[in-house]
């Protein structure tokens, strides 16, 4: 069967690759106070944009209905070659990551159950979470920490927390709002949103999380709807909580790709991206560009020098007059999150949308 | 009270020694924890082939709550085409609150057939085991209001923690209310 599984390497320290995951957020002026109490997942070195004062997210926070825990993490996940993971259909969704060589798959249709996968690639200790309410699929950094799902919400997003020192972080501002860490950023990674079958041609050698997770779940049921085609709660233009900002400039349920940096944010349609191929969604002077995999279906997002000519081509990207894969940009990676429209807008109103 | 509670269980004595009680009854018994699990996802339709799968350390699982009144599964029942996830306090609280139901279907039927009881109050007992059905957080979120059309219905939540009790409490309600007033 080939199982192989994800603790190999477990003395990699947790520490000690602070600066091995691409994407992180960039250097600033942001850091955690020195005094930050010791433990919990790495800080990132500056805060992505908060568009409002830790107190008003907090009060906005609300319980999912479940217990802390109740929808448990997946803190020993067991990862499959491609070749035996029958369970997966070509069309269903997978977030994709590689990592030091390495592409893993995580189905959509395991972690609508778990939301969290505290796992290990390349040696660093990291978490790939999901929100099936917000539709987002983000990868963070934690250290020699795990991260478990509190059942509480906010803007309709998975709010984690961390089981060194029980801060609580909403996913989508990767930041945490309570706790003895608030305050603190956490490092994030890109994931990609893709289909198994486009990541399987990409990636034949890849692994993929298996359905052995330690719980016994109805994994081919999705209690919300469906993706394919979609249905239930992602193809409804309600939500089941109410938004901090409603924004009526797209349906609720709209898929955006967003980027934010330390002052502000900015999205982009997926359907629009998907007929431009690159779109430049440069915040405040800070140019960020999200470049279109055809074949993947799937964005990537990159910081771009001002000078640098960055267009769609027939065969790509073309980069001061050079074709190149969306995936392979010759700059620093960005984390651009794919997110339903009312949870983007509701976190960073007022943000910059090109429809 | 005494008396209405030895009232009460005559009536549902009186009403399970009559074939249509009885019937109405296992109607309850047998119908109701499968909407009941179903409602909390751990009985869907889809499973592919036989199999059983049991978690390591199940005692312990078994009593991790995962939202009020609901408990992790320890084990997953596949007979294509039908995927039982079994927590056992789960299938207690369904097997409780069927009993009830029957209960109060077959002294609902009963008072219905007789020209000497109330048929409202009769056919009402039996809709007391319903709010047990909508608490159904499978993950976040009310999912079966929602998916009934309820929009916004997180808001309903504080509620909803305590429908599973409450049906309980109401299905009793109905059974003191008709079975004690037959007798």
């Amino acid at each position: 069967m080939g199982y192989r599984t994800t603790r190999r390497g477990a003395m990699a320290l947790a520490g000690s690759a602070a600066t091995a995951l691409a994407g992180c957020l960039g250097a600033g002026s942001d850091a955690p106070a020195a005094s930050a109490p010791a433990g919990g997942p790495p800080a990132a070195d500056r805060s992505p944009h908060l568009a409002y004062e830790r107190d008003r997210i907090r009060e906005g926070v609300v319980s999912g209905g479940v217990s802390k825990d109740g929808i448990p993490a997946i803190d020993d996940p067991t990862v499959v070659d491609a070749s035996s993971a029958s369970f997966l259909r070509d069309e269903d969704v997978v977030f994709g990551v590689v990592r030091g060589g390495t592409a893993t798959a995580y189905p959509r249709a395991v972690l609508v159950h778990h939301e969290i996968v505290n796992d290990r690639l390349d040696g660093v200790p990291v978490s790939v979470t999901y929100c099936p309410l917000t539709g987002t699929a983000m990868g963070f950094e934690r250290g020699a920490t795990t991260f478990g799902v509190s059942g509480d919400l906010v803007n309709s997003n998975l709010v984690m927390y961390d089981r060194a020192t029980d801060s609580r972080w909403p996913q989508m501002l990767g930041v945490a709002v309570s706790g003895p860490l608030a305050g603190r950023p956490l490092r994030e990674f890109d994931l990609r949103w893709t289909t198994w079958g486009r990541w399987r041609a990409r990636h034949p050698d890849g692994g993929v999380l298996s359905r052995e997770t330690g719980y016994v779940r109805n994994y081919g049921v999705d209690p919300y709807g469906s993706y394919g085609p979609r249905r239930g709660y992602y193809a409804r233009d309600d939500t089941m909580f109410p938004p901090l900002t409603s924004d009526d400039r797209l349906p609720a349920k709209r898929v955006v790709v967003g980027v934010r940096t330390h002052d502000g944010a900015a999205a982009v349609t997926r359907t629009r991206l998907r007929r431009r191929g690159v779109v430049d969604l440069s915040i405040d002077g800070e140019r960020l560009v999200i470049a279109h995999d055809d074949a993947l279906d799937a964005a990537y997002g990159y910081r771009v020098p001002p000078a640098a000519t960055v267009t769609a081509g027939e065969d790509g990207v073309v980069v001061d007059g050079a074709a190149r894969p969306a995936a392979a940009l010759p700059f620093a990676r960005w984390p651009a999150v794919e997110a339903m429209w009312f949870a983007w807008a509701g976190f960073y109103p007022g943000t910059v949308l090109h429809a | 009270m005494r008396d209405r509670t030895s009232a009460t269980l005559r009536g549902v004595f009186a009403a399970l020694r009559r074939p249509d009680g009885r019937a109405a009854f296992l109607l309850g018994l047998v119908g109701y924890p499968p909407l009941y699990l179903a409602s909390v996802g751990h009985l869907a339709l889809g499973a592919r082939g036989h199999s059983v799968r049991v978690v390591a350390d199940p005692l312990s699982r078994a009593l991790r709550p995962t939202r009020p009144f609901s408990f992790e599964p320890v084990a997953r029942v596949a007979l294509e085409p039908v995927a039982l996830l079994v927590s056992p306090l789960d299938v207690g609280v369904a097997l409780v609150l069927a009993v009830l139901v029957g209960c109060n279907l077959a002294v609902g039927l009963v008072a219905w057939r007789s020209p000497a009881a109330c048929g409202v109050e009769g056919s009402a007992g039996a809709l007391a085991g319903v709010p047990a059905l909508l608490t159904g957080a499978t993950c976040c979120g009310p999912a079966v209001l929602f998916a009934l059309g309820v929009g916004a219905a997180g808001a309903l939540l504080p509620v909803l923690r305590y429908a599973t009790p409450a049906a309980g409490l109401l299905l009793l309600g109905g059974l003191f209310l008709v079975a004690g007033r037959q007798d």
